[in-house]
């Protein structure tokens, strides 16, 4: 793949890459393999289709002015580009999550075929990709900008708090299987990389408002503008009022919540080779809860509190692309992130440290080369209390990375084969080593058929590792024991805890055989060990002896399962876009592991999901959206398969307003569609919600 | 942050969906595509290539632009080739008015001597305006892909339309680099 090539920030797609009319086609050139902090990146769009004769070119080059603006002309597609990556690979574009109304991230995820979203309350989500979901799903690696955000305090993420203007996101690229090769440890089952747009195409105002029934209202506001010939800069706010979801009985639970956030940044092509960005944003947050089961000395031995959490946070971040030639760049980039979280029953402050470093180059005619180096530091300081405390209660915790990949040209155009390692060194494991190889094959790319050099196979092997998080080191919870009362229930993390490491296998096929219709298949069989497990170290003997358990690392299995997604333009002003994915998962539990676990985690993933998108476009400006999806059952919960729509319908009314209503979850007046698994949060239910927007253009 | 012990009691009973019969719908799908006789549409960059070559037909560039009467029209590319060698292919033999016609691959600023046309590629944006500044007034016609093209003071900017290619010109900043453009071409551009 000659046209892949690292960029800055996002994880595949070059911003520089875009073209107004292939972004209009909501198209967007993927590759797969990023670094952490970078990423690599299909430029151009492969030929695709485009492939020429010498007929044709004669034909065209003797055709008179008129004649070739009658021609009609295939504009390099989503299919197109994505088709030469040899990863399941998908992209949701600007323009989608605008017409999906998706006020989050968690909701803009909803429309990744793949992707297992569940609202667990107001404002937490459980996200993952081919299972293990969970409120704390630890095997996905989520970055903004080349900024990870997943915490190292539970390897998961605090969806309440990635909530980043939706107006400012270009894209959001998911790479579903391992991408440890480059990212290293945490991209085990998948990476989600929020790219935001370049100050140059957020000049002017914007200013968005709405509200509704859940989204009880917001308003965002951004101003760009220029400094000089060869800058640009943003600034923006934002601020988000929602409700409580509703408790099973239909009256809103505890769980409201308030963000507010501000932030800026400053694109700068200081010289035809030096390309600088600096960006920052800060938070605060505000989320009501009540968390139930916590142990209480004194009778009924078990406890529910109000918690009031209070968010905060901060992030700068300073990248420098140095291009010495077409084929060749450096990249360099340091951030500090800084992550607050105070409540009751947890109070953490939290300072990372990222520096990185990717250089990549084509070696001979047949290799291209990227070798990356990076230093994180990460310093916690926990306040413990009675429920949950950490043992040390601050740790300071580093990890040194490098990764080297190269793709070769093994058949020019029709086969390339990558191969790379990651190797990083972190406190509590030290090596972990995360290799792996994949296959592109085009094998009829010059045929002068679209359905015949449009088809791509890819396989892959690659092996990727989760390395322990601060919780399963050293946390101790002491929570109600609902059998045994007075007794308390209190579990330990351990020291001894150890990578949990997983061997991959996937295929691919994507073909499109007709302009209108593409086709993306992807299978996976993922081999699992040394995942976390839960033994008793003593059982509960009243009325002196609690039940006390500690983590393990002795689950071990197999899942295996795929993803078919379709892209079909009907007609000009109707598109459809159906998916279906299927999960299968097979763990076991080794002594000492309590082997309850197994059931229940694997009865926390739905084993078939399927989701029907489909997009109008009507005269006058207006857009009609709808996602029809369904969810199979989750046994762990106890919740059953339900099938559920979400609605948009949008209104250019002119150049600079925009009017649009969404109504989400309307096929039911509510439901559950995950419960907390980790802090007792109370179990609430997902309401039907309207929301209107009104935006603001000049 | 942890797990209680059955605390979820854990069913067995599941739902399944008719997960075969799925995939072989989707295989049936797959086995009967109309698609070997789908006329084939040429990539956007085929017709783009197309242009711009004809484009050298419909300007006059300044005398001392050419050295003499047979001296190469030079069209530069600057970017990753978007035309994957078809516009070399395509005015391979070629002449405008005399002047054989050559393509060379711009990488740095010097490289753009002696251009007479050069094609700024999309991806190449945000690094459009520090090449117009260097060529402007420099007697080169520059062609672009990009929106703010035509603002940023390029001259000729391809636009799609309703899946054709279209294009925008400016004629101002044209004749401002002492280059004079066919009326005829000037009528086929749409509002910039």
């Amino acid at each position: 793949m000659k046209n892949l090539e690292f960029h800055p920030r996002s994880c595949f797609v070059s911003r520089r890459s875009r073209q107004k009319t292939v972004l209009a086609a909501g198209a967007l050139a993927l590759a797969c393999f990023a670094a952490p902090a970078a990423d690599v990146v299909l430029t151009n769009a492969a030929p695709g289709g485009a492939v020429s004769t010498g007929a044709d070119l004669a034909s065209l080059s003797s055709m008179s002015l008129e004649q070739l603006m009658n021609v009609k002309v295939s504009i390099l597609g989503p299919s197109e580009t994505v088709s030469r990556t040899p990863a399941a690979v998908s992209v949701v574009t600007a323009e989608d999550i605008k017409r999906s109304g998706a006020r989050n991230i968690p909701e803009a995820l909803r429309l990744v075929p793949g992707l297992d979203v569940a609202q667990i309350d107001s404002s937490e989500w459980a996200v993952s990709a081919r299972g293990f979901n969970d409120q704390s799903a630890d095997k996905l690696l989520v970055l903004e900008d080349g900024r990870s955000i997943y915490t190292p305090l539970f390897s998961g993420v605090f969806w309440d708090v990635q909530d980043t203007m939706m107006e400012n996101i270009d894209h959001i690229e998911v790479v579903r299987g391992p991408g440890a090769t480059l990212w290293g440890a945490n991209a085990v089952n998948g990476v989600i990389n929020i790219i935001t747009k370049s100050a140059a195409d957020t000049q002017g105002w914007l200013v968005s408002s709405g509200g509704g029934t859940l989204e009880r209202g917001f308003a965002d506001a951004r101003y760009g503008g220029k400094i000089g010939d060869n800058a640009s800069y943003r600034v923006y706010g934002t601020y988000s009022d929602h409700a409580g979801a509703v408790l099973p009985g239909g009256n809103e639970a505890t769980n409201s919540w308030q963000m507010a956030r501000g932030g800026f940044r400053v694109d700068w092509d200081a010289t035809g080779e030096n390309a600088f960005t600096l960006q920052g944003d800060g938070y605060v947050g505000w989320v009501r809860q009540v968390v139930e089961g916590l142990y209480s000395p004194v009778p009924p031995f078990t406890e529910t509190i109000a918690d009031d959490w209070q968010t905060h946070g901060a992030d700068v971040l300073v990248h420098w692309t140095h291009t010495y030639s077409d084929t060749s760049d450096l990249k360099v980039q340091a951030y500090y992130d800084y992550t607050g979280r105070e409540a009751a029953i947890f109070d953490e402050e939290r300072h990372a440290f990222d520096l990185s470093l990717q250089h990549e180059f084509a070696l001979g005619g047949r290799n291209k080369v990227v070798w990356g180096l990076g230093y994180n530091v990460t310093t916690d300081t926990e306040k413990n209390n009675q429920y949950i405390s950490f043992s040390p209660d601050a740790q300071t915790e580093n990890l040194y990375s490098g990764f080297l990949q190269d793709e070769i040209a093994l058949v020019k155009d029709r086969l390339s084969l990558t191969l790379g390692s990651k190797l990083e060194h972190n406190d509590y494991t030290g090596v972990e080593v995360e290799p792996g190889g994949r296959l592109l094959w085009t094998p009829w790319a010059d045929s002068g058929t679209r359905a015949l050099s449009s088809q791509t196979f890819w396989a892959s092997v690659s092996r990727a590792v989760r390395t322990p998080s601060r919780t399963e080191e050293s946390f101790k919870s002491t929570m109600a024991d609902s059998i045994f009362p007075p007794l308390p229930e209190i579990s330990y993390g351990t020291d001894d805890f150890e990578s949990e490491k997983l061997m991959a296998y996937e295929i691919g096929y994507r073909v499109q055989p007709l302009e209108k219709l593409s086709l993306d298949l992807a299978a996976f069989y993922n081999d699992y060990n040394d995942l976390r497990s839960m033994q008793i170290v003593s059982l509960p003997a009243p009325p002196v002896t609690p039940l006390t358990t500690l983590l393990g690392n002795d689950l071990y299995g197999h899942t295996k399962g795929g993803e078919i997604s379709a892209t079909w333009k009907m007609t000009d002003w109707w598109q459809l876009r159906p998916s279906y994915t299927y999960l299968h998962m097979n763990l076991y539990a080794r002594p000492p592991a309590v082997s309850g676990w197994v059931p229940q985690i694997e009865g926390s993933s739905p084993q078939n999901q399927f989701s029907l998108r489909s997009s109008m476009d009507f005269p006058h400006g207006v857009t009609f959206d709808a996602v029809l999806r369904y969810m199979d059952n989750l046994p762990t919960f106890q919740i059953e398969s339900y099938f559920e729509l979400d609605a948009r319908l949008g209104w250019r009314i002119n150049k600079h307003l925009e009017a649009s209503i969404t109504g989400r979850n309307l096929l039911h007046d509510q439901h559950a569609e995950f419960a907390p698994t980790q802090i007792f949060t109370q179990t609430t239910e997902i309401p039907r919600s309207v929301c209107g927007e009104i935006t603001w253009q000049f | 942050m942890t797990f209680i012990l059955q605390r979820h009691p854990a069913s067995f009973a599941r739902g399944r969906l008719p997960v075969l019969r799925l995939w072989t719908l989707l295989l049936a799908l797959l086995g009967c595509w109309p698609a070997w006789s789908e006329e084939i549409r040429p990539p956007d960059y085929q017709v783009k290539a197309a242009f711009l070559y004809h484009f050298g037909q419909f300007v006059e560039w300044p005398t001392n632009a050419f050295a003499d009467a047979r001296s190469p029209l030079v069209i530069g590319v600057y970017g990753d080739d978007p035309f994957h060698g078809d516009l070399e292919r395509m005015v391979a033999g070629q002449n405008i008015n005399g002047h054989p016609v050559v393509i060379r691959h711009i990488k740095t600023l010097p490289d753009l001597k002696g251009c007479h046309i050069l094609f700024i590629a999309a991806p190449e944006k945000g690094r459009d305006r520090e090449l117009l500044k260097a060529v402007n007034s420099a007697g080169v016609l520059t062609v672009g892909e990009m929106d703010d093209f035509i603002q940023a003071g390029g001259m000729i900017n391809f636009i799609i339309e309703d899946s054709q290619v279209h294009f925008q010109i400016n004629n101002n900043a044209a004749r401002a680099a002492g280059l004079n453009i066919s009326s005829k071409l000037i009528k086929l551009g749409r509002p910039g």
